[in-house]
């Protein structure tokens, strides 16, 4: 059998390509669009179909570039149809009686938003909750015990002082009440109250006196994490803060301790996390200092325990782009609604 | 903290480049703020831990660089020439508070040329931001700066009766300070007096009559220790914090009380000239008795979860200036802190040292803990369920401040009549008060987006509220009680705030309106309530009755008054409300019990029942719900309706649609005209209504 000419292919690609070019440019409704779809797409008897025939009987070393320009041809056809049909039906929609113009708006359903700080915590919960982590809260106006002594802020500490504190003008009989200044005082509340194994988030509003800048305010949000079990070590908690740190951020981050120092935890570390190729400090942490573990009670030979602390404002203000933290006490809905 | 490098290298053979010491000192315990060339110099700024008063000068942090990088140490050895008289005959020195001052040393130097410093002293001064003043008071400053111990030099001759006096000051007594400011001192701060009054604040700032000037020959040289306490009275209470203050507040090392004097000594009379007088004069003791510390070595692993060898571990402590003594045990070590490091004397003390020399980075990331279970507590996910239900409806959640102004906190509170507590200082500017209520709060939020040019700020905020116990409490906790609340503002009727709490009711599982059959579970009834800033009339509250406990109220609600609307600047009509999770919390503790929902048809019966307008639809339901019983799938009001000339002047009529279906069988048309028969007798009776049509 003679091979058929590569030319002669191509010229009877080129017939059809026009040919139904001008046929699809022509039709005005749906039957003469059916009529062209079915003269040259027809899965059966259509015209491209018995060129594709053809295509068999090209000479092998033929067969390559006769393929991709039927394919082209195919390809050009197809959307020359497509186009044809969108006009056709937007044309003749226009005039049907129950059509509607589909780029009229919706009728709005109008969507609440949490405030970012909840969302930030929220995520923190969620995955401490997943690491066997309880939520906890307490009360906001504390006492000398709970907001200073269990957490080894003896009397003559600086952190003490009137003028670092909101104090209330009430007392419970001699022990002076302030607003607390941190939520490690509901950790105290529940170690007094239950024993190792521990594992709790305490949250919350805290407050300190601080003139309200882009990254102060004297009403701030603290999410603790604290774990008591047995044999815990800083490797535990370097671990968890890990985890932690992969789930927040995504991917596979590493934490960093430098040494630092707070009054409850011994070693006590600043947590820096990989974020956007950089170390950011994400809080404090350390092992729970044994004076605090004798002072609720347990047995610093027994039990050992490592706690952590965020500040949500930062976390937030860095994981949404904002660049200062009244915004967050603004309530504007206009930024409300952005989350 | 900021350290000059050359000067740092005085002490310690440095690093090839500054970011290497910045490293190894950041990542053992010195953060790191800045790094600033100054001239042939390096500014390195470091923050220093309250901690740590021994890395408050340059020998303390060179002390860390030598260890971290394991090179000698060489600290100067001062041993200035004594000629001349006696100091002691020449000042005497009484302590009359020992417990604010246990130890004072006190050098004469007579015969000083004041002038300018030479320029090594000028521009290492400078280097670390300190403006060169002359060259006495400048050795005071860098000797300060090199072992943390602030000293003090006062012109001898004006000090009145050759007699130094520390004592407390008298309230009120008045002092005038260099800086030529005059301040009245009180009873917790230390003065040191001469023998007519006070010639310094001590460990603050000298007094301007005794300072040193030009004309001064002689020479007064203190160096000396004074408690934290009083020296934080004085800088807080005046606000006259100085580099003395910082240093004594957290406490130098005490050996350098007289290693410092010395050094002063030595150095005003290199660059001052001047002789130095024979001795001291000295009161008190110093206060020094450094902790005796027993380490078990298998300590370190139990805390860090990293093995330490025995000996890297008596290294590093050794290098830090511990002090071994024999212990009991071949692997029970007993440690000597060293006079600067008074932060040390427990075991976990230790245990921290040893880890920050060897570094976090040994510290694994892989350890695994067991897995435990956790649930969220009731209050958690009442909270979780009341905010689905508002933000599901449309609003956003507000975060409002919980200490108020005085005229916020004026308006009455839902939760109690007691006055608001206060606070000190001000939370921000003007505002002291606890708040009783977050309307006022969430009132004025929506008033802000109005000025802004929103108005439909529709808004909610679940916070704490703090309410002062009324005094006969009976032996309560805490004087404070802090409701957990939900509070509520967006713009629209009654009807449209009273739907979104029942909805956050129906949410939290507490059945809304007048619930289920009579007498089962708890029940919420809505009654009217006449309360700021609510208008008359079209307020209410809502009351939960519970079987076996009195009724309390759980919400109030309604159409926020006109003159409310005028002082928050809202637009509109607005509608308020708010919740006391807490006392709604059991609900989401309680177990589902579901009920089947029936296979068999439903019947719908339409009454119309007239009665007189003052009637409440809340009794006409009470009825239809008590009489209807196990059938009543649903009862709606569709319509009140009101129409003198049909109904009659002073009645309505309440259209109701009844759903009514049986579990057990198909209800016949029968059964569902004797239970709307019995509906129709029973609101007849109770409520005088009559069918209408």
């Amino acid at each position: 059998m003679t091979a058929v000419p590569l030319d002669s292919f191509r010229a009877e690609l080129e017939r059809l390509r026009a040919d139904a070019e001008s046929a699809l440019s022509a039709a005005t409704d749906d039957a003469a669009l059916e009529v062209a779809r079915v003269e040259f797409l027809g899965a059966r008897s259509g015209r491209l179909k018995a060129i594709q025939k053809s295509l068999g009987g090209l000479a092998g070393a033929d067969k390559p570039t006769g393929g991709k320009q039927f394919n082209e041809a195919k390809n050009a056809i197809t959307a020359s149809f497509e186009a044809a049909r969108t006009r056709v039906l937007s044309s003749s929609g226009l005039q049907g009686e129950s059509a509607i113009d589909v780029t009229l708006p919706g009728s709005p359903v109008r969507l609440g938003h949490l405030h970012p700080l909840t969302r930030t915590i929220r995520r923190v919960q969620e995955i401490m909750g997943r690491l066997g982590f309880e939520s906890v809260d307490g009360p906001e106006v504390e006492d000398q015990w709970h907001n200073f002594e269990a957490l080894a802020i003896p009397a003559e500490h600086p952190a003490r002082d009137p003028l670092d504190n909101f104090y209330l003008a009430v007392a419970r009989g001699a022990d002076p009440l302030l607003l607390r200044s941190q939520t490690s005082t509901v950790q105290i509340r529940v170690m007094e109250n239950r024993d190792p194994p521990l594992r709790i988030v305490s949250l919350g509003r805290v407050y300190r006196p601080d003139t309200a800048d882009a990254t102060h305010y004297p009403m701030f949000h603290q999410v603790e994490g604290l774990l008591v079990e047995p044999g815990i070590t800083m490797a535990h908690l370097k671990s968890v803060l890990r985890l932690f740190a992969s789930s927040f951020l995504g991917g596979d981050v590493h934490v960093r301790f430098r040494p630092s120092f707070f009054p409850f935890t011994e070693p006590s570390v600043e947590v820096d996390m990989e974020w956007g190729g950089r170390w950011v400090e994400m809080g404090g942490a350390g092992m729970v200092d044994p004076a605090v573990l004798e002072a609720v009670g347990y047995d610093p030979d027994t039990v050992s325990g490592f706690a952590f602390g965020l500040g949500v404002e930062r976390i937030a203000a860095r994981r949404y782009g904002v660049d200062d933290i009244r915004d967050f006490y603004r309530n504007d809905v206009r930024f409300l609604r952005q989350f | 903290m900021i350290i000059s490098t050359n000067w740092l290298a005085d002490y310690v053979q440095l690093p090839g480049t500054v970011d290497d010491l910045v490293e190894r000192l950041l990542m053992s315990g010195l953060n790191h703020e800045s790094t600033t060339s100054v001239g042939d110099d390096t500014a390195v700024e470091i923050e220093v831990t309250s901690n740590r008063p021994d890395c408050l000068g340059h020998v303390g942090v060179a002390r860390e660089a030598a260890v971290l990088f394991g090179r000698p140490l060489h600290v100067p050895d001062p041993r200035p020439l004594e000629a001349g008289g006696d100091a002691a005959q020449s000042i005497t020195v009484e302590i009359h508070s020992p417990e604010i001052c246990p130890c004072y040393v006190a050098r004469v130097i007579r015969g000083v040329r004041v002038g300018p410093s030479p320029h090594w002293l000028v521009d290492r001064l400078a280097t670390v931001g300190i403006a060169s003043v002359n060259n006495v008071v400048d050795v005071t400053n860098y000797v300060m700066l090199e072992s943390g111990q602030p000293l003090h030099a006062f012109d001898l001759a004006k000090i009145r009766g050759g007699r130094i006096v520390v004592r407390r000051a008298v309230d009120g007594e008045a002092f005038t300070a260099i800086n030529h400011k005059t301040y009245a001192l009180t009873e917790r701060m230390c003065v040191i007096a001469d023998a007519e009054g006070p010639v310094a604040l001590a460990g603050v700032m000298g007094g301007a009559e005794t300072e040193i000037t030009v004309s001064t020959t002689d020479v007064l040289l203190e160096s000396a220790q004074f408690a934290p306490l009083p020296v934080r009275a004085a800088a807080r209470g005046l606000v006259l914090a100085s580099g003395s203050s910082y240093r004594f507040e957290r406490g130098p090392d005490p050996a350098m009380v007289e290693w410092s004097s010395r050094r002063a000594a030595a150095l005003i009379l290199e660059i001052a000239g001047g002789t130095l007088e024979h001795g001291r004069s000295v009161a008190g003791e110093l206060a020094c008795a450094p902790a005796m510390i027993r380490l078990a070595a298998e300590r370190v692993g139990e805390i860090l979860g990293i093995d330490v060898a025995d000996a890297r571990q008596r290294q590093i402590l050794t290098a830090l200036g511990f002090v071994e003594e024999p212990g009991k045990a071949p692997h029970d070590h007993r440690w000597r802190a060293p006079t600067w490091r008074r932060d040390c004397w427990r075991e976990i003390d230790l245990v921290e040292e040893i880890a920050r020399i060897e570094g976090y980075g040994r510290v694994p990331e892989d350890a695994t803990i067991p897995a435990r279970p956790s649930e969220l507590s009731s209050r958690e996910r009442t909270v979780r369920r009341a905010d689905e239900v508002l933000v599901g409806a449309g609003l956003c959640e507000a975060m409002t401040r919980s200490v108020v102004t005085e005229s916020l906190a004026a308006m009455p509170s839902p939760w109690g009549e007691s006055e608001p507590l206060t606070i000190s200082p001000p939370l921000v500017r003007g505002a002291d008060r606890l708040r009783r209520s977050l309307l006022p709060s969430l009132l004025e939020a929506r008033g802000g987006n109005v000025a802004v040019g929103v108005a439909d700020a529709d808004l909610f905020e679940i916070a704490r509220a703090y309410i002062a116990w009324p005094g006969s409490q009976s032996a309560p906790a805490s004087p404070v009680e802090e409701p957990l609340l939900l509070a509520v503002v967006v713009g629209g009727d009654f009807a449209h705030i009273k739907g979104l709490a029942e909805g956050v009711f129906t949410g939290l599982g507490v059945s809304g309106g007048a619930g289920g059959s009579a007498g089962a579970g708890p029940r919420l009834r809505y009654r009217p309530l006449d309360l700021e800033p609510f208008v008359r009339g079209r307020a209410a509250e809502v009351m939960l009755e519970q079987a076996g406990r009195p009724a309390e109220r759980v919400a109030v609600m309604g159409e926020v008054s006109a003159a409310a609307v005028d002082r928050f600047g809202l637009a509109g009509p607005v509608v308020a409300a708010e919740l006391r999770l807490d006392r709604l919390e059991f609900a989401v503790a309680s177990e589902l019990s579901l009920v089947k929902p029936s296979d068999f048809p439903a019947v719908q019966r339409d009454v119309n029942l007239v009665v007189d307008e003052a009637v409440a639809w809340g009794d006409v339901e009470d009825a239809i719900r008590l009489t209807a019983g196990d059938v009543l799938e649903t009862c709606r009001l569709v319509q009140v309706w009101e129409d003198a000339d049909r109904l009659g002047a002073g009645r309505k009529s309440f259209v109701v649609a009844l759903t009514l279906r049986s579990g057990s069988g198909t209800l016949s048309g029968e059964e569902a005209g004797r239970v709307v028969d019995a509906v129709v007798a029973e609101c007849g009776r109770r409520v005088a209504a009559v069918l209408r049509g």
